[in-house]
């Protein structure tokens, strides 16, 4: 097992299964890239980046987006 | 009605709204076409991964509003830093409604750690638009900073008792060079129409629109009362007296001289 941290959750990946780049976890996760803001251990990855973005076991990821809020 | 100009871009509109508490999206997207604002407000968290579908903001025509990220739920400089970079990462633009609220009862702005991170946010290129309580020394300071409005509010967040704080506001109205948003408490039309008269730039509303039982009608209102404290204040109010001053002419009755 391979495990993530995701918002707080660690998220665990059975072996040949972990997503390799952040776009291939969006994918899993069914999270539409387009509307998310990621960041890898604290840094922001750009959304162009998204596909270029590779992922080791054990990293922290943040995703968030824009939700109602005055 | 004349334009508001906020960091070189000009609207038409003095209303901004927040997007939080409506009941559903579509009520949201209705009642935002009806206050005619141009800016609206949206906050950043943490996507469900359980349940990731829900983007409640696909509703909102981001061509015909200008998005402005908050950073409610910061607690100090640092935090409201990381969802500024982070809305930032996320719009085309790089424009932040500051807010850093260390107490969750009453929600008021931390003044030190909202100078702090306007500092920052501001050398790094952001548009910083700061909620403040309404303390004049501070929003000077921030126009200091370079801010390029400052947003004291009228009462709590989400209270709805209107201008509280007039008299500060009138203060930081009178000395301020950027432009004023009188954010925050204002129930009802007349606290924002109020707020016009007394020479704010803009209002911004979100709980008493979004919480009305007819959030679309109460857009309307709060445009109007926009509208009408801009023109009353244009107009340079008559002055009030203590004394009554007839409006009809004082000659001419219909009875004799004594």
């Amino acid at each position: 097992m391979e495990v993530l941290k995701i918002n707080g959750v660690e998220k665990k990946f059975p072996a040949g299964r972990f997503p390799p780049t952040l776009a291939e976890l969006l994918k899993t996760l069914g999270v539409d890239a387009a509307t998310v803001v990621a960041e890898i251990d604290g840094q922001i990855i750009e959304k162009e980046n998204f596909g270029a973005a590779s992922l080791r076991k054990g990293q922290t990821i943040e995703l968030v987006r824009f939700v109602p809020g005055g | 009605m004349d334009e508001l100009i906020i960091a070189d871009r000009k609207f038409t509109s003095r209303l901004l709204v927040g997007t939080g508490k409506f009941a559903s999206s579509a009520v949201m997207a209705q009642a935002l076409e009806k206050s005619a604002a141009q800016i609206v407000t949206v906050a950043l968290r943490r996507v469900d991964i359980t349940n990731a579908k829900d983007d409640m903001l696909s509703a909102i025509d981001r061509k015909k509003y200008l998005l402005l990220p908050n950073t409610s739920g910061a607690r100090d400089a640092v935090e409201a830093v990381r969802l500024a970079k982070l809305a930032r990462a996320a719009t085309t633009i790089n424009w932040v409604k500051l807010e850093v609220t260390p107490d969750p009862y009453y929600l008021l702005p931390d003044p030190i750690e909202t100078l702090k991170a306007a500092e920052i946010l501001v050398k790094d290129g952001f548009v910083v638009l700061p909620y403040i309580n309404a303390d004049p020394v501070l929003a000077k300071k921030l126009e200091d900073a370079g801010t390029a409005a400052v947003m004291p509010l009228g009462s709590p967040i989400g209270s709805n008792q209107g201008l509280k704080t007039r008299s500060a506001l009138e203060i930081i109205i009178e000395q301020a060079n950027v432009p004023v948003i009188i954010d925050a408490g204002l129930g009802l039309p007349s606290h924002a129409a109020e707020a016009m008269e007394i020479g704010a730039d803009a209002v911004l509303v979100n709980t008493a629109i979004a919480a009305a039982n007819d959030p679309c009608r109460m857009a309307v209102a709060f445009k109007l009362a926009v509208e009408a404290g801009r023109f009353a204040y244009l107009s340079d109010p008559a002055a009030a007296g203590k004394k009554a001053s007839a409006s009809s002419p004082l000659t001419g009755f219909l009875r004799d001289k004594k």
